[in-house]
């Protein structure tokens, strides 16, 4: 055991010692450990080498506000984080942490040289250095910079863990354990409130955890704490969360906690999540974040060793862990006088308390020198030395600083405090208002916009007695916020080692100006010497000081830098503090990872994958699959030894010759029925509906108001007051609201109504010459003779025993049938006109030659051969349009100047001269190819196939005026050369229709 | 269809279905034909027999009924389309049901259901997402619930609610 552990003392389990490693040796901690503490007890303090100068750097802080000792920790295979935090990581047996931002080692290191050279490295030296010449950003400096910007080492092997989340609602969510939470949530609970607390230390207690000598309702201050978190733990409308950080406040009182669930664990269980993600929705929130205790701005100030007061006490009281052998305290703040008394009556020898304040408090002098102490007041510090740990340290009388050389007081630890800045990060996220509290030379949370209360710390109030009284008061008043009658009781407190304190800026010193090394931001290497700088530049409020030094943008987002560098640069200025502002806090709180952010976004449900009932069938028969929108659909069916190419043609070749059958479930269907539905479809579409006859279909073309295609599909009429609609199978969710949109905002007259029914049907699509009979033995009551059942008919029958909607279309210019079964019977049809259709040369189809068949009609798909700019007559649809009709959506905008000119981008088709040749969808078209660089350039191609039936290659394609250059030859320049080809229509095949029948 | 955990998860067998848009003034005709009570308060139930009914929105409910009962319930329906116009449209096959059984079913749903699961009455039903999916949640019991959600998307939450029963497994032991 080392001889900076306390026996006994702390409350971490001396019985429970685990084993860690750090940088590859190995130490000795105790369960109840994190890291900081565990090398503390080992003496060690240096871990990680600062971001710009690889400075040695040691623990400063007890807490997540740390801005130095990041460290890497890996559990192997994937399980690797960069940047933890070694005074949030809990020790577990076999944790096995390395420090970062060093090579070769931490105790030598290479990237120093950056140090000595620092008088070269001023703030906003990347803005001014690497300016010239131009053309070394991109292959010199960018990737210098970028090897040189970062702590640790990003993982490059996926994240094996896994990540959950979960909604949480409550009438009253507490941030923060400390007394002033313990007493809100205890409030706000008994009155029979639903009460979630949160805290992001491994248990709740916040300050009481270093707190051993207050009694607090006539007992000591543990034994309070203990009844008090068995009483919230005993309730069943509380919910405890500890390490869970409340990492951003949101819109209505929704906060995003981050809880860390096995981190701590050596062996966390299977199926266990590392991280949960709590969105919780609250009635009212009470913040209790307490407050960040201010480092002291001194030449020096960031030498391992050299640490916050606060932090100290922390260790030795809740680690039983002594930060040092000889202390010296450096503070402008009563707080730190106590540390001093705390570590002096456990054993460790305190050289001297240094005061910057000429006078403090009697009892303060007294317990000192009851400890002989030595009291050193109105003092400076004017440096520190030791290369990887603190020797020494040379304290001044301030008003002598310059002239007298100081003394010298040996120590291992510096003990500094700057007093203690109120946590206000989650009440700036509301947006609410600060205000600046002349009197205690902080910013307060002034106007709220959300219900929140803010109590304790957070607000200002010092002193134990007055955070539980607050905390009582701020949970009582959450309570009757949401409803409920709480009573109005705070606990009691003696021994409540209560003070004040003032603020500063850099402490007086004696070197020059440019040898000065006081350090503001510590993880960003910030010194006042910069922030001067960026105000004599001209940097004038903090916003800009920020980002032209850097300060406070690193990933601590400047919680202990942030106060000293507004009020230097303020000082600087001359300017009230106020008047120089203060950054916006943004969420998240402090780092939080990827990885609880995505919760279950990981894997098989990344994302939703939508499947057809067809689709087991598909893939047992080895699909190539492709994604539409959600949905993945079958591509097409390689047999052995084919590639695409193959594959397409041969189901080209045999849905032309004899049979094809696709699976079309996907396609949007919308059911609208009702009284008027033949006059809503009549205003929605171009097409007129009013007069189509039952058991009829027509294709629709669907506009914006703009005018532009939106959609389109085939529309059936199953009764006089049902339509059975389809769309494209993107284009389903979207044009059920637009519809629905145009009938409550404009039509609510209409006696109509729509229905999603996409997936209530299977859609089997058989065409084909063979298609008729292959279908004619399983069709009962419905004849399909041309007469009986012409192409665009639809009926209601039985197909195979099932009750059907049976379709009669086509998108591929064959004789075509769709047949419609509820969804739960499509495998079973699917197979059965598979079986049935091996007589007649069936083959099943993929989308790639579907979208082949169709591009030899000429049949557009909306979204590839339309882009949001294309009208009906720019995409040869002209004739679909019912001219008879008063009006449609987007009738009045076909009419513009714009949409009318001559010159539109019109859909034209286009042979290669060479036939061979399958041109690049989205080529670009140019009527001369040898006409000067950049060439105009005048549409592009949209749709390119080989076509198997031509024996050719065949393209559709948006040309400007294309319809008026019939025949004329255009070019199209190409990486690999210029391809020629000459305008044609738009109906490659069987232009006169016959095969429908046929 | 099962999954380790706390809850039971099982996906119900096909039943009838059907979605019901009908205007104001017309609903007492409708729930005449019906045969049981169309609740004016959206996310209230009423039922009668097989027949059940569900409040979504000012004109729209849901119907269940057996398998059995679809014919004669469209029927009623038809019978009545002249005197109160109306949409009755066939949803059976577009969505599918899994009951959640168990004491932690609220814990279960709310890993992706953002509304308060927990204040859902006895009996009620809302139209909710789960995760992003939209799904259709009642309430039959204190610890049990019927999620219902469109056909394609089933899988997708279906392994979600499987992963996080694993994981309340964990939280449970």
């Amino acid at each position: 055991m080392s001889a900076l552990r306390i026996p006994g003392k702390g409350r971490v389990d001396h019985a429970q010692p685990v084993r860690f490693t750090f940088d590859g040796k190995s130490y000795q901690g105790l369960a109840g450990d994190t890291l900081a503490s565990a090398l503390l007890a080992n003496g060690v303090h240096l871990v990680g080498r600062s971001f710009k100068y690889h400075r040695p750097r040691g623990v400063v802080s007890a807490g997540s506000e740390e801005p130095n000792a990041l460290v890497g920790v890996s559990r192997g295979s994937g399980r690797e984080e960069p940047n933890t935090r070694a005074t949030m990581q809990e020790v577990y047996d076999g944790l096995a942490a390395v420090s970062q931002n060093r090579w070769p080692c931490l105790h030598f290191d290479a990237g120093a040289g950056a140090d000595v050279l620092h008088r070269l490295l001023p703030a906003g030296f990347y803005y001014k250095t690497f300016l010239w010449p131009k053309r070394f950003w991109d292959r010199v400096y960018e990737p210098l910079i970028r090897r040189a910007a970062g702590l640790g080492v990003a993982p490059s092997e996926p994240d094996a863990d896994s990540y959950a989340s979960r909604y949480a609602h409550c009438d009253v969510l507490v941030v923060g354990g400390g007394p002033a939470g313990i007493a809100a949530a205890l409030a706000a609970a008994r009155s029979g409130a639903r009460v979630i607390l949160a805290d992001e230390q491994a248990e709740i207690g916040g300050s009481l955890l270093a707190e051993t000598g207050a009694r607090i309702d006539g007992q000591p201050a543990w034994d309070w704490l203990a009844a008090a978190r068995a009483e919230l733990e005993g309730m069943a409308n509380v919910r405890l969360l500890p390490r869970t950080t409340a990492i951003g406040y949101y819109h209505q009182n929704m906060v995003g906690l981050a809880e860390r669930v096995t981190d701590h664990l050596a062996a966390p269980p299977q199926h266990a999540p590392r991280e949960r993600m709590w969105r919780v929705r609250a009635g009212q929130v009470v913040l209790a974040q307490g407050a960040i205790e201010r480092p002291l701005v001194f030449h020096g100030n960031d030498r391992p060793g050299v640490m916050l007061a606060g932090a100290a006490r922390t260790y030795l009281h809740r680690y039983g862990v002594k930060v040092g052998e000889r202390a010296v305290v450096v503070t402008s703040h009563d707080s730190a006088w106590q540390t001093a008394f705390d570590l002096a009556d456990a054993g460790v020898s305190v050289a001297a308390i240094a005061d910057v304040r000429a006078e403090v408090d009697s009892a303060l002098l007294a317990g000192a020198q009851q400890r002989g102490i030595e009291i050193l007041l109105g003092h400076t510090v004017t440096g520190t030395s030791g290369r990887l740990r603190i020797n020494a340290v040379t304290l001044a009388a301030a008003e002598l600083v310059a002239t007298a050389a100081g003394r010298v007081l040996r120590c291992d630890v510096l003990l500094m405090s700057g007093g203690w800045t109120p946590s206000l990060h989650l009440f700036s996220h509301t947006q609410g208002r600060l205000a600046w509290d002349e009197a205690s030379q902080s910013f307060l949370p002034g106007e709220r916009t959300e219900d929140c209360h803010i109590a304790g710390a957070g607000r200002g109030l010092w002193g134990l007695g007055a955070a539980l009284a607050d905390g009582a008061a701020m949970g009582a008043a959450a309570a009757r916020a949401a409803g409920f009658s709480p009573d109005m009781s705070a606990p009691t407190v003696e021994g409540d080692p209560a003070g004040s304190g003032v603020t500063t800026t850099e402490l007086p010193g004696n070197r020059a100006a440019h040898n000065t090394r006081a350090f503001v931001d510590f993880q960003n290497d910030v010194t006042a010497k910069d922030i001067r700088l960026a105000v004599h530049e001209g940097m004038r409020s903090i916003e800009h000081v920020k980002r032209y030094t850097t300060t406070g943008m690193a990933t601590d987002q400047g919680k202990l830098a942030g106060m000293n560098a507004l009020a230097i640069a303020a000082e600087t200025l001359g300017a009230p503090l106020p008047a120089v502002g203060l950054t916006t806090f943004r969420p998240p709180y402090t780092p939080t990872t990827f990885g609880a952010f995505a919760g279950y976004h990981q894997g098989e449900t990344f994302d939703v994958t939508r499947k057809t009932p067809i689709d087991p069938w598909a893939e047992a028969s080895g699909a190539v699959f492709e994604p539409v929108s959600l949905w993945r659909r079958a591509r097409y069916f390689p047999k052995p030894g084919e590639d695409m190419h193959a594959a397409v043609a041969r189901e080209c070749r045999a849905t032309r010759s004899a049979v094809g059958m696709m699976d079309a479930s996907t396609l949007g269907k919308i059911e609208v029925v009702g009284p008027d539905a033949a006059e809503f479809l009549n205003r929605m579409y171009t097409n007129p509906f009013t007069r189509l006859g039952v058991g009829r279909c027509r294709y629709g073309v669907l506009l914006g108001e703009d005018g532009f295609i939106r959609d389109d599909g085939v529309i059936g009429r199953l009764a006089a007051d049902r339509f059975h609609v389809t769309t494209t199978t993107g284009g389903a969710p979207r044009v059920l609201n637009m519809m629905e949109d145009y009938l409550q905002t404009e039509w609510p007259d209409l006696r109509v109504w729509l229905t999603s029914t996409t997936e209530q049907w299977v859609t089997v699509a058989l065409n084909g010459p063979n298609a008729r009979r292959l279908l004619e033995p399983l069709v009962e009551g419905q004849a399909l003779t041309d007469e009986a059942f012409p192409h665009m008919s639809v009926s209601e029958c039985r197909v195979a025993g099932f009750s059907a909607r049976l379709f009669r279309v086509s998108f591929t210019g064959e004789m075509g049938f769709e047949v419609n079964v509820p969804a739960r019977h499509g495998l079973e049809l699917w197979e059965l006109l598979a079986a049935a259709g091996q007589e007649h040369g069936l083959c099943v189809y993929g989308t790639e030659a579907m979208h082949v068949l169709r591009a030899e009609k000429g049949f557009i798909i909306v979204g590839q051969d339309s882009d949001g700019t294309v009208t009906p007559d720019d995409a040869g649809l002209g004739w679909a349009i019912g001219r008879r009709k008063s009006d449609f959506v987007g009738k009045r905008s076909l009419a513009r100047p714009d949409l009318v000119a001559r010159n539109r981008k019109q859909l034209v088709g286009l042979v290669t001269h060479d036939p061979r040749t399958v041109l690049e969808e989205g080529a670009q078209i140019v009527e001369d190819p040898n006409q000067p660089l950049p060439m105009t350039m005048i549409g592009h191609v949209t749709s390119s196939y080989w076509s198997e039936a031509l024996g050719r290659s065949i393209a559709l394609a948006l040309v400007e005026g294309g319809r008026m250059r019939m025949g004329d030859m255009l070019y199209l320049p190409m990486p690999e050369g210029t391809h020629s080809a000459r305008v044609t229509g738009t109906v490659f095949y069987d232009p006169q229709g016959e095969r429908l029948s046929a | 269809m099962t999954s380790e955990g706390p809850v039971r998860l099982t996906l119900l067998p096909e039943a009838a279905r059907f979605s019901l848009r009908v205007r104001q003034s017309d609903i007492a005709a409708a729930a005449r034909a019906f045969g049981a009570a169309l609740p004016a308060r959206i996310g209230q139930t009423a039922s009668a027999g097989p027949r059940s009914s569900l409040c979504l929105g000012p004109d729209e409910w849901v119907l269940h009924t057996s398998t059995d009962d679809a014919e004669a319930l469209q029927q009623a329906f038809a019978a009545i389309a002249g005197a109160a116009p109306h949409s009755l449209t066939d949803i059976s096959d577009r969505d599918r049901s899994i009951l959640l059984s168990g004491p932690l079913v609220e814990d279960l749903l709310s890993t992706g259901c953002p509304r308060d699961v927990s204040s859902i009455p006895l009996g009620a039903g809302v139209r909710t997402v789960f995760d992003t999916v939209q799904v259709v949640l009642i309430r039959d019991g204190v610890t049990d619930f019927r999620l219902e959600v469109a056909r394609s998307y089933l899988p997708h939450v279906m392994a979600l609610l499987a992963m996080a029963n694993l994981e309340l497994a964990v939280a449970a032991g």
